[in-house]
């Protein structure tokens, strides 16, 4: 059985590395839609209700923790794990996302795809 | 022996003889007696002076009428002889009465004292005072009801500050005859003394006062300052605004506190600084959408006998939400910056992490699209390293321009041309319009102006809708002209800055100019377009129209080298115009 992955990120050359990286890793295990900005994520998300979700902090408009605020309230929203990609820099802000039952965390420009995977292999399992 | 006739004469000469010892005997005497008068009178005033000295040593730079009062009915047993001294104060709620007993009196003796005090204060005043509250407080000797004798000598002096009658001071006495008018000068003098000083000492606090009330009232800084009982004495417009206080009234200790409530204790902060007589700063107090920093201190005297004396506290808001904000934005940029920096390269990373492991990349199309994404990645990290290093330049002072004769037209038209593809593929019409009499040769560094021309294009198609227009406009401008004035005269699509000021008194220049019918930019955006910490902060934000915000920062620092200036107009849903001056 496929699970879905939402990647929501306005990085859309990151967004893109991690999609292919995903999609080839999983082997199929992972069908990976995209979203943008948190708006959009938000819409995508209710639509496609996803199993897991890749999560961008810094976005314009609507941020991660906006994002991730509403997202709780909905009943598809509550328990679907969420992976928030951050940088370093933004890790002490961090402390608001587990409040909001984030799951685990990538550092996007350390972390290499096969770091990622594994983390989604584990969350998915 | 001698003739008989010379008797008369020796009576004579013995007589004359008796007279004068008996005239000079008579003479020293009245001198001597005079000299003892004057020795005593001498002796009396030397120790009214004593007296007065001591009673203005003691009464120093006090400002409490019942305390000099106090000091002065302490010392007056040393010259005047009375049963009891007593004084009568009026204050605002009550009268106060204290008397000090000499030699034992009866309780109707302070009685009938204060009855007549009371209706000489009346009289005084033209205010019936019988029905006022009279704080008394007798000291002294024992009263002894057993003592009939009655009020039979008694004498009222005023007190008088400014124009202002305070009180009575009165010396009475069993013993008829005593206190008679001209024997009282000393009394009056003491008295007067003390109430000049402290009409003199009430003046200079005054103006002290005034002196200490315009500079509060022009202090950007909240200052409230409280007595020992926290009662509020002062409190500048400034704290009021803090507050949010919009009352004529000088607010209270309660509105302060209230405001504060369970952001600062403000009371208890008070009590803290003037039980522990301690300064005490709060710093980032976070109140009605500001910062402040709070100074809360005790308030000494620091003259006279009281000095050292805690008086009261003060409490200084001071508003530090510029600085937080700089501060905020600096740090914002920093991040932002290696935000930015660490994206591409992470993306570099990982592109290079498929290329190596990953078959995604055996696609002949993928891996075309891999090696442009790896091309854009390193480009735009590129460029933002050497915008960043070129605003490092501006700032250090380290900046220099190389200038040459050229023809600026030819790198604008040269520009246009570069331009002309990418803003075909995005549906945006390009133009160029060059006004007749701009010169062929102007100084100016080629390689920077191309720089600036380069950001002015890429913004001015990254905010342009398809079907809309971007003009490049040349022209001269005359001193003594307004620049849009000129831009109308050549026909050149134009929207005029209504903020940047008066452009008559620009010196002779060509002028350069940027037009797009894009989507406008607001006026408080403007104003943040030429800030890097700022712009580069919206930028990095507006994944839409991907910049490294730093072009407008640099465009600036490039013209002001050049000794032009850059201007914007911009009207929201119109377009703007970004200009350009070059001085001849």
């Amino acid at each position: 059985m496929t699970k879905k992955i939402l990647i929501i990120d306005d990085d859309k050359i990151f967004s893109k590395i991690l999609r292919d990286g995903l999609v080839a890793g999983g082997n199929g295990k992972y069908e990976v839609v995209t979203a943008f900005d948190g708006e959009e994520g938000f819409e995508v998300a209710m639509k496609e209700k996803p199993d897991l979700i890749m999560l961008d902090m810094m976005m314009p408009k609507v941020t991660g923790i906006e994002f991730l605020r509403k997202y709780r309230k909905e009943e598809s929203g509550k328990n679907t794990p969420v992976i928030v990609e951050t940088q370093l820099s933004d890790l002490e802000k961090m402390s608001e996302g587990v409040e909001l039952g984030v799951r685990g965390y990538i550092i996007k420009s350390d972390y290499s795809l096969d770091t990622i995977l594994r983390q989604v292999e584990d969350i998915l399992k | 022996m001698f003739s008989p006739e010379l008797i008369p004469i020796i009576t004579i000469l013995v007589a004359i003889y008796i007279v004068v010892v008996a005239l000079s005997y008579w003479g020293v005497h009245r001198i001597k007696r005079g000299i003892y008068a004057k020795d005593s009178e001498m002796k009396r005033r030397l120790y009214e002076l004593a007296i007065l000295k001591e009673i203005s040593d003691r009464t120093g730079y006090s400002l409490n009428i019942q305390k000099i009062l106090d000091v002065i009915v302490g010392s007056l047993n040393q010259f005047l002889e009375y049963s009891a001294v007593s004084y009568m104060l009026l204050e605002p709620s009550k009268v106060v009465f204290k008397a000090d007993i000499e030699k034992s009196v009866s309780t109707q003796f302070i009685k009938d004292v204060r009855t007549r005090m009371l209706g000489s204060l009346s009289a005084l005043l033209g205010r019936d005072l019988s029905s006022a509250v009279v704080e008394e407080t007798i000291t002294g000797a024992i009263m002894i009801d057993a003592l009939e004798e009655p009020v039979r000598s008694y004498f009222n002096i005023p007190l008088v500050i400014g124009d202002q009658l305070v009180g009575v001071l009165t010396v009475s006495h069993t013993k008829a005859g005593l206190y008679k008018e001209s024997e009282m000068e000393i009394l009056y003098k003491i008295v007067n003394q003390a109430s000049q000083a402290v009409g003199k000492l009430e003046e200079v606090v005054k103006t002290e006062q005034g002196k200490i009330a315009a500079m509060l009232e022009s202090m950007l800084e909240g200052v409230v300052m409280t007595d020992k009982d926290y009662h509020v004495i002062a409190a500048n417009p400034a704290s009021k605004i803090v507050i949010g206080y919009k009352g004529e009234a000088v607010p209270t200790i309660f509105n302060f506190m209230d405001a504060f409530k369970g952001v600062l204790d403000i009371r208890g902060k008070l009590e803290e600084a003037i039980k522990l007589d301690k300064i005490l700063t709060i710093d980032e107090v976070f109140f009605g959408g500001k910062y402040y920093q709070v100074v809360v201190s005790p308030v000494k005297s620091n003259v006279g006998v009281t000095k050292g004396e805690i008086l009261g506290g003060v409490v200084i808001f001071h508003d530090v939400t510029h600085e937080k904000e700089a501060e905020k934005m600096r740090s914002d940029f920093t991040s932002m910056m290696v935000h930015e920096l660490r994206s591409p390269l992470g993306n570099i990373k990982k592109i290079g992490e498929m290329m190596r492991s990953s078959k995604v990349l055996e696609d002949k199309q993928a891996s075309s699209e891999y090696v442009s994404m790896l091309y854009e990645s390193s480009s735009s990290m590129l460029d933002l390293v050497n915008d960043l290093l070129d605003v490092a330049k501006l700032e250090s002072g380290k900046f220099s321009i190389e200038k040459s004769s050229v023809d600026i037209k030819e790198i604008l038209s040269e520009r246009v041309k570069f331009f002309e593809t990418s803003a075909r593929d995005a549906g945006i019409n390009m133009s160029l319009l060059v006004a007749e009499g701009v010169p062929n040769s102007v100084s100016v560094d080629a390689k920077r102006i191309t720089q600036v021309l380069n950001n002015l294009f890429s913004n001015a198609l990254i905010y342009t809708l398809k079907g809309g227009t971007v003009t490049a406009i040349c022209f001269l401008h005359k001193k003594g002209q307004t620049i849009s004035g000129e831009a109308q005269a050549v026909s050149a699509p134009w929207i005029s800055d209504s903020m940047s000021g008066d452009t008559t008194i620009l010196p002779d220049s060509v002028v350069v100019a940027v037009t797009d019918t894009g989507e406008g930019i607001t006026p408080e955006n403007i104003e943040k377009l030429f800030n890097k910490f700022t712009q580069f902060a919206s930028s990095a934000r507006d994944s839409e129209h991907k910049g490294t915000g730093l072009g407008l920062v640099i465009v600036k620092g490039i013209v002001e080298a050049h000794d032009g200036v850059v201007r914007v107009g911009s009207k929201l849903k119109s377009g703007s115009t970004f200009y350009f001056t070059i001085p001849l």
